[in-house]
């Protein structure tokens, strides 16, 4: 099998993540999100809680300064340790999945690469997050968009391309229609068309 | 207010604002703020033609003084022989950085002390303050922080404190010479003073200072530096400084160059060789001895520093040529009620609590014509502002992680490497060393020169 690296951009909500560990196992592919943060922590020396803390979230710019490419901010230091890392990861041909941290982008270059965008539907998101995180509709409403708004914000940063703009992914696909089993076949499908794998 | 005056106002503010967002780099924000100045400012409102050439100053190069200077002479607009040294020793820099000079330096050291980690601590401090009298902070932290971070894993021990304190004693070396840090190279072109000048002055605060930090940060760190392995390093095992050196005949060349600035740079005041000059000779001289990797060391040098500069002295010239500058310093003697060493203590602190959270480089580049007003209706000598004004600036930054660019330089070494250094973890150390080393410096100047 030629190399694969699938790229899932996600809102918060639509169950990207779910898809993405979905499609790694029917392509028996490594997937990385939480690992990042264990693989980021293992070659730093960082605990996964301090990476965690940081973990795709904007830099806070009042208080953030940059002079020749090094940044003062921590959350801008282990974006760049991340897509350093999945940079190699791409450049040593390994196959894998990986979950958001702009690799739409950073990983452009490398041909193997498929991006895909999950969204869904508000009320979709709110009814999936109300159960995964047992919180009232207004909360989850609130807690939705703060996430989002989080990843946009962290994305429009790191990158020149808007969050969520079709023009940056192969495939943008909405959740809500398929439901999140037949989202996962028919991006099977699709990858599978695209790559001969 | 005139209208030239409001729209200098708010070009100067708008530009200190993009710079702070950092969303737009910053090189053009202070170029189009600059190229806004020259059309709004000179060309539409004040139709001064005269003021525009003035501003962009290049006449300034066809003068003798430009590179020979018997006496001192004050400049105005874009200070040219500012940005064409920084362009000299930047390319000096990048010559040595090739060769490996920095690192082989940083190494020889840590062997020096037989790699123990407390005499590193010290050394380190020192050489870190004395490089950055005559290199800029940023490279010397680049180096010095990841050799820090080397060692620390070698010899097991936390590097933070040591990058902590380097990084404070950078900032402290380069306030002590002209060369040191960007606000002095200004100060020094502006108002016309020496190396020799700065050393005399400046120098003696930051040599006093550095002795008092190195004991502050020895007292604060010494529990988090101890190591347990310092009984039974073995520096056989350790990478052998030579190993830094990547061409030997480049290594040479380039100490012999350094060597010549610093020599140069000292006796500038006696030769009369301007620092355009230096600048101009240190670079031509780089790039015929290393003639073969010419264009790539042209290349890597940071033209958007230089460019940020050109934009940011006509923005400064906007607001001095519409009255501005004076405004402020009317206010500022009005405030202290011509009390000289209320004056002192204003600058000193508010330069030092401007640059802890803003790029001190414009905050330096506006005060200088503000201290030259200050002096003339004050009665208060002008070096004695203008030591005052360095100190500030230049210490000030040390105080939190976005300062100088040797804070930020360093903690993104610390954090690249497993070290994040917050903003609290930051300011813990190094705030209460800023505001020691300030009110030593406020004492001093009170002494010597009040």
């Amino acid at each position: 099998m030629g190399q694969l690296i699938i790229s899932v951009g996600r809102e918060f909500g639509s169950g990207g993540r779910v898809i993405a560990e979905a499609l790694a196992e029917r392509f028996g592919i490594p997937i990385y999100d939480r690992h990042l943060i264990t693989e980021v922590a293992d070659r730093t020396g960082l605990t996964p809680e301090e990476i965690e803390k940081y973990n795709e979230n904007p830099k806070k710019k009042i208080i953030s300064r940059r002079v020749r490419g090094y940044s003062n901010s921590i959350e801008d230091n282990i974006a760049e340790m991340q897509f350093r890392f999945l940079k190699e990861k791409s450049d040593s041909g390994e196959s894998f999945v990986v979950v958001g941290r702009c690799s739409e982008t950073k990983l452009k270059s490398n041909p193997a690469l498929v991006s895909v965008f999950v969204l869904a539907d508000m009320e979709a998101k709110v009814k999936r997050i109300m159960e995964v995180y047992e919180l009232s509709e207004d909360d989850a409403m609130e807690f939705i968009r703060k996430k989002d708004k989080k990843r946009k914000r962290y994305h429009n940063y790191h990158c020149s391309g808007h969050w969520g703009d079709s023009r940056l992914y192969d495939l943008c696909i909405n959740s809500s229609c398929l439901g999140i089993e037949k989202t996962v076949d028919y991006l099977e499908n699709y990858i599978r068309a695209r790559t001969d794998i | 207010m005139a209208a030239a005056q409001i729209f200098a106002v708010v070009i100067f503010v708008a530009m200190f604002v993009l710079i702070v967002m950092d969303k737009i780099e910053r090189h053009y924000v202070t170029l189009g703020s600059g190229i806004l100045s020259l059309i709004v400012v000179f060309g539409i409102c004040m139709r001064n033609g005269e003021a525009v050439w003035n501003i962009l100053a290049l006449k300034g190069f066809a003068t003798k003084d430009f590179w020979y200077q018997v006496t001192e002479t004050e400049s105005k607009g874009i200070n040219w022989a500012t940005i064409v040294f920084i362009a000299g020793m930047m390319i000096m820099v990048e010559g040595m950085a090739k060769a490996g000079f920095f690192r082989w330096l940083c190494m020889k050291i840590a062997f020096m002390v037989k790699c123990k980690t407390i005499p590193v601590f010290v050394t380190f401090m020192i050489m870190s303050a004395v490089l950055s009298m005559f290199i800029d902070s940023i490279t010397v932290i680049m180096f010095l922080a990841a050799v820090t971070v080397e060692l620390s894993q070698l010899l097991k021990f936390n590097p933070v404190p040591m990058i902590l304190s380097e990084i404070f004693c950078a900032n402290l070396g380069g306030s002590a010479t002209m060369c040191g840090d960007p606000p002095n190279i200004i100060v020094g072109t502006s108002l016309g003073y020496s190396f020799g000048d700065f050393l005399t002055n400046t120098g003696l605060i930051a040599g006093i200072c550095l002795i008092v930090s190195i004991i502050f940060f020895y007292i604060v760190f010494k529990k988090e530096l101890v190591s347990d392995n310092d009984k039974e390093i073995d520096i056989s095992k350790l990478p052998k400084p030579s190993e830094a050196i990547t061409n030997k005949r480049d290594f040479i060349v380039s100490s012999i160059i350094f060597g010549c600035a610093v020599i140069l740079l000292v006796t500038h005041s006696v030769t009369h060789l301007t620092v355009a000059t230096i600048g101009t000779f240190i670079a031509a001289v780089t790039l015929i001895a290393f003639a073969k990797d010419a264009v790539g060391l042209l290349k890597k040098t940071d033209y958007k520093t230089l460019v940020f500069f050109i934009g940011l002295f006509i923005v400064v010239g906007g607001l001095e040529e519409t009255g501005i500058l004076e405004i402020i310093a009317d206010f500022i003697e009005k405030i202290s009620g011509g009390d000289a060493k209320l004056m002192i203590v204003i600058i000193l602190w508010v330069s030092a609590v401007a640059s802890a959270f803003v790029d001190n480089i414009p905050f330096a580049a506006t005060m200088v014509p503000v201290i030259q007003s200050l002096a003339e209706t004050s009665g208060i000598a002008l070096p004695t502002l203008a030591w005052t004004l360095s100190i500030g600036t230049d210490i000030g930054g040390s105080a939190t992680p976005i300062g100088a660019s040797a804070n930020v330089v360093g903690t993104s070494v610390a954090a690249k490497n497993g070290y994040p250094i917050g903003w609290g973890k930051y300011c813990k150390k190094l705030a209460p060393a800023t505001v020691i080393v300030l009110a030593i410096s406020t004492v001093y100047i009170f002494m010597r020169y009040l």
